[in-house]
């Protein structure tokens, strides 16, 4: 019975990582950038949700007013400095987000403060029972979203007009400028999905954790094993790379104590790129 | 070597530094500030050895710093022989680690290769951080009080500034030679495009190999240098990411695969990082890190080559304006 | 031409840092984290430190029972004022002697107080050590810190060895009483601060005959801890000792709530369990939660109450524990340097080694402040409070309660 918790609470925990990463292997697939300020963006997600309760929003509020904000913040953050930097050496690429995850998180910190916050109860705060098994409404949500970013991502990429040029941009930028695709307009675009979905993230793991302006950090290195593990670009890659690292997460933290699951979560990671370099869904 | 007037200015004034600073009466702050600032120097320029002029992003020196800065402590800590007694088998336990991680994750390249890293680093330090041998968590200390020359306690940052300048020297000079030599321009093709230097006959492992082995132990240097001055290591200023991060945002920042970039970097960001810490910190209010990430950004967006980069650019232009000739191309 | 701008640059923020400065202000270095993850723990003590500056630079009538405190300056050097130079030490050893050295040798600093984290006091007294000037720690309880033989180091808080002992008497004391208390768990973070705080707890459970049956380290960043309470709640044991920072304190109730688990008893180890989030975040599953504190607000009317109220108006929050320990630091600093009556540190130190306080000298609830030759307060002493409503109150020893305790806890129930 306990060992099914275990496992349950492994999925929900991979779906949040899930969440977290599929923002970031959109940019890093189509790209090919690192956003060391993702964590940056999810921990403005959170903010974001707490200035909407200040004002008595819930869950159905909060969840979607961050996303649009962070969306806007996406777009603004590729044309004021990725688009500027995109075809730069690979070392100002790392140079800029990491700046600008230095400013946002400190630009929090100075209006925020740093004190832990968390959300006051709301109808998504309670626990459910199901058979002796328990599961937080807030993962659960989490996990559900999780689930339909990554399928809504996937579709968006793969079946549709906006998906191909999307992905033609990634291919071959100079090719999809003379089919007449504007490279610059769908790398925004790209921007703020991913920027979205890490709002979005932010937001529905505000419910449950508590945060302070320097909990980005904290997801953001397992974000990248994730994003690595499923394959650079792969967004299915990194929705089950997320439930792998979850239940290894849980499982090894329940078997062998808490201080060796990221043993083993990186054991595990390095161990898979050198016998598989691409990634578990990666093209190479 | 051709003399030239940039590099002999900058090594005087690194020379003369702490006589300058010594008519200011904060002047063992500066000297301080000097010590970290050519310790930075030299992590940054045994990263670039692999990371700059090879083109391999390794985001997880910090091994290699930490087995620098845990080794002495620990010879210390055993048999109470002098921490830099220690400084050899440190470099040896580097170059092990080196061939270690090397030898697997040559076959990946770019970012996969830089996550490879990181990901080697973070196991490194979980290990560490439960290890009663190595402290453990708590890190492990040298001696409190100096019991001769050798311990290299001393009250003033002087001596520290100067060891630490004659390192940095011979590491720049180990890189001019490489630079020069076929060795050097075989990490160049590398970094230029791997496969075309494999086709032209380039040893590309072994090349890489070589590099990353000789960056180790120079960067286990560095950190041995670094636990003998503080006296103290734990996993997160041995190991931690941000000591990899800070290897390569000032090797970036000043240049990364040239001669002085990583110098000039860590003048511009040790400073930098004191002076914000200095003016704002004490207040509270995270104004330190919006105006130094502020700054990083900007350098990122508009000197994407780094700052050796404008160096050269204003150095042409006055140049151009005298003599309208060729300009040496650096 | 670099070099240059160097140097113009940190010589201005040198000139800025200084300030305007009085002939006579005395001037104290403090060093604590306010940037980085302990910036929260790091900002609230400094400005308890702050408050502690003001009690001895302003005139408070009904304070001056505390020595030193409320007489408008320090009497024995003609009313002069303390002058508080702050520094952000960011959490690193490095930042810590850089920033350290700079106050000592640029303000000329005739004291230091600090740090918060045990590793940074460690490297910061050294420094401090070596220039010849006195250091008060005020919250680090690491052992190591006070046993290299240091001359210039005092530390005025009880240690990890201290509280370890007083959570197994109050347990005994539980069992004598007829409670079932036969198994102990401890949860501890994995950094210096759990692993020694919690080492010592396993140490004396089995010295005081208790049966320690899960001894579980975890990091603090973890984003779940599911798997620990589960672990927990296999494992059953009567009473559950964490030593945790905010965020994981937090989510450890979170966890226990949702996945059902209450034992009887829960003592948090200060830090996390004391931080000013912890019961507006988790005070409502948390309820009967014990809390070791040398801080009691008291009764109307008593100096602590009116310290608190001080600090009230300041920040807007009740004054923790850990700030308050840095609060008692910085008061015993005070009262040595106008003992002292001069500002040269080897006569401050002197002073320093000489305090003698007694019980109702200080406003924490030490049996006073007494060093030995380690620099080790000998007084030094904590009780355990108990989470009740939206507040922790003193339950144990009985003679210092003011609230009958409660076993078991009633958590969310």
């Amino acid at each position: 019975m306990i060992l099914l918790q275990v496992v349950v609470g492994g999925l929900l925990l991979g779906a949040v990582y899930a969440l977290f990463a599929s923002g970031l292997t959109l940019i890093w697939g189509m790209m090919n950038f690192i956003n060391f300020a993702h964590g940056e963006f999810v921990m403005l997600g959170m903010y974001v949700a707490l200035v909407v309760t200040w004002i008595h929003g819930g869950p159905e509020v909060f969840v979607p007013i961050a996303m649009v904000a962070l969306f806007a913040l996406g777009v603004c953050v590729y044309f004021g400095l990725i688009k500027h930097v995109t075809r730069g050496p690979m070392l100002a690429q790392i140079l800029s987000t990491f700046g600008l995850a230095l400013l946002l998180r400190y630009s929090a910190f100075a209006y925020f403060k740093a004190d832990f916050r968390t959300l006051p109860e709301s109808w998504l705060s309670g626990t459910l029972n199901i058979g002796g098994i328990f599961v937080q409404n807030s993962k659960l949500v989490a996990g559900v979203m999780a689930a339909l970013l990554t399928i809504g991502m996937h579709l968006l990429l793969t079946r549709t007009a906006l998906g191909s040029r999307l992905l033609a941009v990634s291919e071959d930028r100079s090719a999809a400028m003379l089919m007449g695709i504007r490279p610059d307009r769908m790398q925004a675009l790209a921007w703020g999905f991913s920027a979205a979905s890490a709002g979005i993230a932010g937001a529905l793991l505000a419910i449950g954790f508590p945060f302070s302006p320097e909990v980005g950090a904290t997801y953001a290195l397992t974000a990248f094993v994730v994003v690595a593990l499923g394959g650079f670009g792969s967004v299915p890659g990194a929705g089950i790379a997320g439930i792998i690292i979850g239940l290894v997460d849980q499982i090894s933290a329940y078997e062998l104590g808490p201080i060796y699951k990221d043993v083993v979560v990186y054991g595990l990671f390095v161990a898979v790129l050198w016998v598989r370099p691409q990634g578990l869904l990666g093209k190479f | 070597m051709k003399a030239r007037p940039g590099p002999i200015a900058l090594w005087a004034l690194l020379i003369l530094f702490p006589l300058l600073v010594s008519l200011s009466d904060s002047a063992p702050f500066f000297e301080d500030v000097g010590a970290t600032l050519i310790l930075a120097a030299i992590g940054a320029s045994a990263w670039n050895i692999v990371g700059g002029y090879a083109g391999q992003v390794s985001v997880g020196h910090a091994i290699f710093f930490g087995a620098g800065a845990y080794v002495p402590l620990l010879v210390f800590s055993l048999w109470e022989v002098p921490p830099l007694a220690g400084v050899p088998l440190a470099m040896l336990v580097a170059i092990l680690f080196a061939v270690a991680i090397g030898l697997p994750s040559f076959r990946l390249t770019g970012h996969y290769f830089s996550m490879a890293t990181i990901a080697v680093a973070e196991l490194v330090r979980l290990v560490v951080s439960n290890w009663e041998l190595l402290g453990a968590a708590i890190g492990m200390q040298g001696p409190a009080t100096p019991r001769g020359w050798w311990d290299l306690i001393f009250r003033s940052s002087v001596p520290y500034y100067y060891i630490f300048l004659g390192v940095l020297a011979c590491v720049i000079a180990i890189t001019w030679a490489l630079e020069r030599s076929r060795f050097g321009y075989y990490l160049r093709a590398i970094r230029a495009g791997e496969r075309a230097a494999r086709s032209l006959g380039v040893p590309v492992l072994r090349t890489k190999l070589i590099a990353f082995m000789l960056s180790a132990a120079l960067t286990a240097v560095a950190g041995a240098l670094y636990s003998i001055k503080i006296g103290f290591v734990n996993p997160e200023s041995g190991i931690g990411i941000l000591v990899s991060v800070q290897m390569v945002i000032i090797a970036a920042l000043g240049g990364a695969g040239t001669l002085y970039g990583p110098l000039i970097g860590a003048l511009v960001l040790i400073p930098l990082q004191s002076a914000t810490n200095t003016l704002f910190g004490g207040g509270g209010s995270g104004l330190t890190f919006i105006i130094y990430g502020g700054i990083i950004l900007l350098l990122a967006r508009f000197e994407p080559g780094g700052l050796i980069e404008l160096w050269q650019r204003l150095r042409a232009m006055v140049l151009g304006r005298f003599s309208r000739g060729a300009v040496d191309a650096a | 031409m670099k070099k240059g701008n160097f140097l113009s640059a940190v010589l201005v923020a040198a000139t800025l840092a200084a300030g305007p400065a009085l002939a006579e202000d005395v001037k104290v270095g403090a060093i604590y984290p306010l940037s980085g993850n302990a910036a929260s723990a790091g900002k609230s003590e400094l400005d308890a430190i702050a408050l502690a500056v003001e009690l001895v630079n302003g005139t408070y009538p009904d304070l001056v029972s505390l020595p030193s405190v409320g007489k408008g300056g320090l009497s024995n050097l003609g009313g002069a004022k303390i002058q508080l130079i702050t520094a952000d030490h960011q959490g690193k050893p490095e930042e810590a002697n850089s920033q350290t050295l700079r106050m000592i040798t640029q303000d000329k600093v005739a004291a230091m107080i600090g740090a918060y984290h045990s590793n940074v006091s460690f490297t910061a007294t050294a420094v401090a050590e070596r220039q010849g000037i006195p250091f008060v720690v005020g919250d680090s309880v690491a052992a190591n810190i006070m046993t290299r033989g240091f001359k210039w180091v005092v530390r005025v808080t009880p240690i990890a060895s201290d509280f370890a002992k007083n959570y197994m008497e109050y347990l005994q004391d539980m069992k004598k009483a007829g409670r079932k208390v036969e198994t102990v768990a401890v949860v501890h973070e994995n950094t210096d601060y759990g692993v020694s705080i919690g080492g010592t707890v396993v140490e004396q459970a089995k010295s005081h005959g208790f049966n320690v049956i899960a001894d579980v380290a975890y990091n603090a960043n973890s984003t779940d801890v599911s798997a620990q309470v589960l672990q927990l709640k296999e494992k059953n044991p009567d009473c559950v000792v964490f030593v945790s920072y905010t965020a994981d304190a937090i989510l450890y109730m979170k966890t226990m709530k949702s996945l059902d688990y209450l034992p009887p008893m829960i003592i948090g180890d200060d830090a996390g369990f004391a931080d000013p989030a912890f019961v507006p975040a988790v005070g409502d599953l948390a309820q009967g939660v014990m809390n070791r504190s040398a801080w009691a607000v008291g009764k109307p009317g008593s100096v602590t109450y009116r310290i608190n109220e001080l600090f009230k108006a300041k920040t807007g929050r009740d004054l923790d524990d850990t700030s308050a320990r840095g609060l008692q630091a910085m008061l015993v600093l005070a009262d040595a340097i106008n003992r002292a009556g001069s500002t040269a540190p080897d006569k401050i130190m002197a002073a320093l080694k000489a305090t003698n306080l007694s019980q109702d000298q200080v406003m924490m609830g030490y049996r006073g402040v007494k060093f030995d030759e380690r620099g080790e307060n000998t007084l030094a002493a904590t009780y355990l409070v108990q989470l009740q409503g939206k507040e922790y109150v003193a339950v144990w020893p009985e003679k210092s309660a003011l609230a009958p305790l409660q076993w078991p806890m009633k958590g969310w129930k």
